[in-house]
């Protein structure tokens, strides 16, 4: 799976999480916490995402991504 | 105290929800219609999963159909809501907006919710769905399995500031929630209290276990849905399953700004010493004396008991020789439970409910399936409902446990 496919996977995932989402733009740079996410939400994000990726990898790995693209890149070397 | 020294505390808000109608027009006119909603059940993790060697007959229950959402509570986009609190939220913002709610200071508001591990099914789900993968479950699992979610839920949805609480007692749960809630505004630790009786979501486990305890029907009636509850009748087999949730609004009769549906007058729980699911008579006449006391009430001055009658071989009968023990085999009585099913948790409530809607309406609802009552005795509502405007009722609820409760109403 490619870096772009996993980004497309979490943003999926953040559409389905939060609310109000559906026409925006998501880029690498964009922060989960700026769009809205609540640490709860954002755990719930990283979960889906690693559902469908079947990776089986602690969720604390994940906590040090600054934006989506840096979560997609720290998942991307898991795969 | 004297029952004339206290401050009346009255219900000034109505929310239901049951499989014969959301809201109190539909629900009340389906009562009265006698209508119901028996079926095999079918909602998602409420049979057991089908196996070859297995000849039981599907459980039978009453399932809600559609849960219209109210608006406001569509539009704020909650994730993450069991059955049960989807249904306390729709159930709850009736009774807010009919008692008018909106203008009281929030902190002044509770909110106790009846039962206890009412989201089994769900859990029962979720542990099916990640069972071989676990490491994939929501995190917020760990907040949604604990009953208290709903508590979170309603007040964050209305704001609720002054309490918010769980209690349970069984199948007395939702009767016991309207007792605390009664003593939460008369010790004036909050000016209004909403009490709920949570829907109970079961599973087929929970299911399977009542069934093989001998408490859940219908091994006789197991191809025939629309005859297998029939509470009071000679050919009951035990309790049939009904979805469904109630919600009250108590405060002082001095506050409340509309008509009140009722005073409550009277009140009373005893305990068994008996953790067992075996009915008492001694528990269930003593509550029954103890609530006309505190109403200052006799026997004679009730017109209408509305029974718990769940259709237990054993408890129907326990109730009846209770009543006629307290002199109460002279007002009417009917069996809503014929009608809704066992709504557990819910039950005292969605009873409680259809007393002040019956008290409202001036009529009686009928009774299902009471084709050769047990004791022919009493003054029976049958197969067709019937004019009468109740003053002063009596509500019943028990629970497994040895729990007993009761309370005296008078029309509003």
């Amino acid at each position: 799976m490619t870096l772009e496919e996993i980004f497309a996977t979490i943003v999926g995932h953040t559409r389905d999480i939060l609310p109000g989402l559906d026409d925006h733009a998501f880029q690498f740079t964009d922060s989960l916490r700026e769009l809205g996410a609540n640490s709860i939400d954002r755990s719930e994000v990283v979960m889906l995402t690693l559902e469908s990726l079947s990776l089986k990898a602690p969720m604390i790995e994940f906590a040090k991504a600054e934006n989506m693209g840096e979560l997609a890149t720290l998942l991307h070397a898991r795969l | 105290m004297h029952a004339a020294e206290r401050t009346p505390i009255v219900v000034s808000g109505i929310g239901i929800t049951a499989s014969i109608g959301q809201g109190r027009r539909d629900f009340t006119a389906a009562l009265l219609a006698g209508e119901h909603r028996f079926a095999a059940m079918r909602r998602p993790g409420r049979q057991k999963p089908p196996a070859a060697d297995d000849v039981a007959a599907p459980f039978i229950g009453a399932e809600i159909a559609d849960l219209r959402m109210p608006d406001a509570i569509a539009a704020a986009k909650l994730r993450n809501l069991s059955w049960s609190a989807q249904v306390a939220l729709a159930t709850l913002h009736e009774a807010w907006e009919d008692a008018g709610l909106d203008g009281v200071d929030p902190r002044r508001i509770g909110l106790i919710v009846g039962g206890s591990n009412v989201q089994q099914r769900e859990l029962a789900l979720s542990q099916a769905k990640y069972q071989d993968r676990v490491e994939f479950l929501r995190p917020t699992h760990a907040m949604t399995f604990m009953d208290t979610d709903l508590c979170g839920v309603c007040s964050e949805v209305f704001g609720i500031r002054g309490l918010a609480i769980t209690v349970g007692g069984a199948s007395a749960s939702g009767q016991l929630a309207a007792i605390q809630a009664i003593e939460a505004v008369r010790s004036g630790q909050v000016d209004v209290c909403i009490a709920l009786g949570a829907l109970m979501d079961l599973s087929f486990f929970e299911c399977q276990a009542f069934r093989s305890l001998g408490a859940m029907g219908s091994d006789r009636f197991a191809r025939e849905p629309a005859l297998a509850c029939r509470p009071f009748d000679r050919d009951r087999d035990g309790f049939i399953f009904g979805e469904a949730c109630g919600a009250i609004v108590i405060r002082r009769a001095a506050d409340a700004t509309r008509t009140p549906y009722a005073e409550l007058k009277g009140w009373a729980m005893a305990w068994d010493a008996n953790r067992n699911p075996n009915p008492s008579l001694e528990g269930e006449t003593a509550v029954i004396r103890g609530a006309l006391a505190m109403a200052g009430l006799l026997a004679d001055a009730i017109d209408y008991v509305n029974p718990h009658g769940t259709a237990s071989v054993v408890g129907d009968e326990t109730e009846l020789a209770a009543l006629r023990a307290c002199g109460l085999d002279r007002a009417y009585i009917n069996a809503t439970k014929s009608l809704v099913g066992h709504g557990l948790s819910a039950a005292g409530m969605v009873e409680l409910i259809a007393v002040m809607l019956q008290m409202q309406a001036g009529r009686l609802h009928p009774s299902r399936n009471l084709d050769n009552p047990i004791d022919a005795g009493f003054r029976w509502v049958g197969a067709t409902a019937i004019d009468h405007v109740v003053e002063r009722a009596l509500n019943m609820s028990m629970g497994f446990g040895g729990i007993n409760t009761a309370i005296c109403l008078q029309r509003g």
